[in-house]
């Protein structure tokens, strides 16, 4: 294995742990509310622009606007939750059975939504955010690294560990992954599922606002720059195993390396096509993903 | 000729025997009942009957012609009309286009299935809501619909999975009359219930399955006096 | 209200809101709206304002069909402006390369989208919600980038030059009135026929449509097919006003104005989209010099209709009319 292919395995890899903070949280909204959230893109975009605003507009020092840009995406989230989620569960006459072509109507306009009311009052000029350190090259053997994509990418480890732990150790995590499982079960066992979803939606939205911020200073962001990220997302979690966060973790990775390797030995142009057609092959051949169940016939 | 002839039909779902070596046939004009505890495998059998499940061996053969693994709309097509246990109407349509939509859809022509969903909404005492929705119905003026849906062509075979389950019995009575005056007829039905009375009344013969297998196929009083049955339902487990 | 017709064998059951009553109704209504917009050019000459009118008739069509893919039939798919793309470039390359009379290039544009959509209704046939809107979004982003990568052959970003078809706007609107209008007609015979009612029961029930004898493989995909049709028909007219095609009619933004337009309508009524389509651009393009919110709003719009108004602004409408009646 040359010294380039050992490089772009690490920055695969890398970009994975980017990756696995969004699709983390995708993963537990699935598992818990069986949607995906069109806008969760836009919660990471929210989670840049906080995070460079906060920090270059309130002077606030980087180390501390990272958690607060958290802080706002899981505001964010807790407001989605609030206001338009509930007719997922709390039995909505009007949409009634089709509580999945509802959930994808209203996240979609609430992506737009967002990206719109960003471009209008922020600008739709792209602007970066300050680094965490900056040291612009680390040498780690044959491969090249910037200073803070070296140290954001440790935060991730960090962050996903954390959240991995609580997932599986904590009290709401069990209540979370209860729900998951069984969702009138667990309510009949006196879970309190609508709490299950606020949190989830909350943790979610903080993730995803958490890489966006991450990854500010590197992206150049813009009021549509997480729809990339929110398509990746999708085939991540798609390709993991639908509510499978350890499916997602590794899926995550699986896509960064694929994504990197493939840059460069197939074709720059069409990086970001592999997903896509990685996605579209699955959800035709495969749905349940490397990891998931197949689920029954009727 | 045998309407219906079940040979050796299993079901496998993982390491679960659903339905086991299945066997038996059903004459035109009979009124059959199914009859088991919970998961002995009757709705099994009736989704592979209906053509929402496969079965992974045995044939099934309607008027002759083997029919195991058609979908539903061609066993539809072919006369195989099947009611959900769990009522399932188009609820943004009103209760006249819900019987339209089968009437159309197995070849009637637009003014005779008007004709037809009339007087089956007149049958069925539906004629108060018949501008209403599916959806805004009650329980059972579902069920009722649904039954409706599954008469707008006499089918060959009607497969009525628990009918009289949780309805109340002005509607019950209404059902039972409606299968007895079709039965009159000449209509041939695989009737699933637990209402025992309900089965002595409408059904000359009784199939119990319990943990996928038929355990006895009967007169009707026969059957539920039958040891095997009784230990089934009140002693033994499911599987 | 509702008559009880029991005695007598009735041909029309008096009361009812039968579905092909309400897609008359509805029918009635889009034909007065396109007839208003018919002798709007008697008073507006301003080109720019007709343009504008033009491109609201090009969205209309393209809501109008998905609203029979999403709205009638359930499936919702995010690849409408895809096909749109697709019928355009399918025209604009046979006249850039071949010289293929416009005309022609259209029917090739219809054709193309339509197998497209075909192939495309036949694969995703088992999908539901999210993952047919994950992969139909995917097919149309995979789509809109190699499109836009082929700079060989389509000049990308850049745009392909193609012939019009005349220099009068006026013209241009009124042939793009007469599609519209032509669209409106096929879809309401197909929806006043059974197929409308057998596209409503897949919709809300695929299981039961199936039980009930529906060939639901074939209606499903022929929505799909008819759909992509109708967008590449919008597309390849577009492409011939314009004179130019670029990836953008491919953006995933155009289908969100789309799914806007459909939303704020009223998924599932013939006229609600088409009326929104015009109401919404026109919005758009006059809001745009005061301050330019108009995105914001008409995004906050979709959420809040899809949130608490579920029949767009044509269920407001009939609410308003029948508490009209009743006073």
């Amino acid at each position: 294995m040359s010294g380039i292919d050992v490089d772009l395995a690490v920055n695969g890899l890398i970009t994975g742990l980017f990756y696995a903070l969004m699709a983390v949280g995708l993963s537990l909204i699935f598992g818990i509310l069986r949607i995906v959230n069109f806008a969760h893109g836009e919660f990471y975009m929210v989670g840049a622009y906080a995070y460079t605003l906060i920090a270059l507009g309130l002077g606030v020092p980087a180390w501390i606007a990272l958690p607060l840009a958290f802080v706002t995406g899981a505001a964010l989230g807790w407001l989605t939750e609030r206001t338009l989620m509930r007719p997922l569960y709390a039995g909505y006459t009007s949409w009634g059975l089709m509580r999945d072509e509802y959930a994808v109507i209203v996240t979609f306009g609430l992506s737009l939504f967002l990206i719109n009311l960003v471009d209008k009052v922020v600008g739709p000029y792209a602007f970066r955010g300050p680094a965490l350190v900056e040291t612009s090259r680390v040498v780690l053997g044959p491969v090249l690294i910037s200073g803070h994509r070296l140290l954001a990418a440790g935060i991730a480890i960090a962050v996903i560990a954390i959240t991995a732990m609580l997932i599986k150790w904590s009290f709401w995590g069990q209540q979370i992954r209860a729900v998951s499982q069984n969702r009138l079960g667990a309510s009949l066992a006196g879970i309190d599922t609508a709490k299950a979803s606020v949190i989830v939606f909350m943790l979610s939205g903080g993730l995803a606002a958490f890489a966006g911020a991450l990854l500010s200073p590197v992206i150049n962001a813009s009021p549509d720059v997480g729809i990339f990220p929110a398509i990746k997302s999708y085939i991540i979690v798609v390709l993991g195993g639908m509510g499978s966060v350890p499916g997602a973790i590794v899926a995550s990775l699986l896509l960064g390396v694929i994504e990197s390797f493939g840059a460069v030995y197939l074709s720059y142009q069409y990086r970001d096509a592999f997903g896509l057609i990685l996605l579209m092959l699955f959800l035709l051949f495969r749905p349940q993903g490397l990891f998931g169940e197949k689920g029954r016939e009727v | 000729m045998t309407l219906l002839s079940v040979r050796g039909v299993s079901k496998r779902y993982g390491g679960l025997t659903a339905v086991d070596q299945v066997s038996f046939n059903v004459e035109a004009g009979e009124l059959v009942g199914l009859i088991g505890p919970n998961g002995s495998g009757k709705t099994t059998l009736l989704n592979i009957l209906s053509g929402l499940a496969v079965p992974d061996s045995g044939e099934i053969l309607l008027d002759g012609a083997p029919c195991q693994g058609l979908t539903p709309e061609r066993l539809a097509q072919r006369g195989v009309m099947r009611m959900f246990q769990l009522t399932r109407v188009f609820r943004r349509m009103n209760v006249v286009d819900n019987l339209l939509v089968a009437g159309r859809a197995l070849g009637l022509g637009a003014d005779e299935a008007l004709l037809r969903a009339d007087a089956l909404i007149s049958e069925l005492r539906l004629d108060v809501i018949r501008h209403l929705d599916a959806g805004q119905l009650s329980g059972g003026q579902m069920k009722l619909l649904e039954f409706g849906v599954c008469f707008m062509v006499p089918p060959r075979i009607a497969l009525l999975d628990e009918p009289f389950a949780a309805v109340h019995p002005t509607m019950k009575e209404i059902m039972g009359d409606f299968i007895r005056a079709r039965h009159e007829k000449g209509q041939t039905f695989i009737l699933v219930s637990h209402d025992m009375p309900v089965v002595v009344e409408l059904c000359q013969r009784a199939i119990c399955m319990n943990a996928g297998g038929v355990i006895i196929d009967a007169a009707t009083r026969e059957v539920l006096n039958d040891p095997r049955v009784i230990e089934a339902y009140l002693g033994g487990h499911a599987v | 209200m509702a008559q009880s017709s029991s005695t007598s064998p009735a041909v029309q059951p008096s009361g009812a809101q039968l579905t092909t009553t309400r897609t008359t109704v509805e029918f009635r209504a889009a034909l007065i709206a396109m007839a208003v917009v018919a002798l709007i050019p008697l008073g507006v000459s301003n080109p720019y304002w007709l343009g504008v009118l033009v491109v609201s008739m090009y969205f209309a069509i393209l809501a109008g069909s998905w609203n029979l893919l999403a709205g009638y039939t359930g499936q919702f798919s995010l690849a409408p402006a895809t096909f749109a793309m697709i019928g355009a470039y399918t025209t604009g390359l046979l006249n850039h390369y071949f010289g293929t009379p416009p005309l022609l290039g259209i029917v090739a544009a219809i054709v193309v989208a339509g197998l497209i959509g075909l192939l495309l209704g036949r694969a995703v046939m088992r999908l539901v919600g999210p993952y047919l809107a994950l992969t139909t979004l995917s097919f149309a982003e995979i789509m809109r980038l190699v499109t836009a990568n082929s700079i060989d052959i389509t000049r990308g970003d850049l745009g392909l030059s193609v012939a019009g078809l005349m220099d009068s706007r006026v013209g241009w609107y009124y042939l793009f009135l007469g599609a519209l209008v032509l669209l409106l007609l096929m879809f309401y015979l197909l929806l006043r026929s059974k197929a409308g009612l057998f596209l409503q029961a897949i919709r809300d029930d695929e299981v039961a449509a199936r039980r009930a004898g529906v060939n639901v493989v074939f209606w499903k995909t022929a929505a799909f097919a008819i759909s992509a049709a109708a967008c590449g028909f919008a597309g390849a007219l577009y492409a011939h006003f314009a004179e130019l095609v670029t990836p953008e009619l491919g953006l995933i933004g155009q289908t969100g104005l789309i799914v806007s337009m459909t939303v704020i309508g009223g998924m599932g009524t013939l006229a609600g989209p088409l009326v929104a389509a015009f109401l919404v651009y026109v919005m758009s393009e006059w809001l745009r010099d005061v301050g330019g919110y108009q995105l914001v709003v008409f995004a906050a719009l979709v959420v809040i209709f899809a949130r608490f108004f579920r029949e767009g602004l044509w269920g407001l409408a009939k609410a308003a009319v029948q508490r009209g009646r009743q006073a």
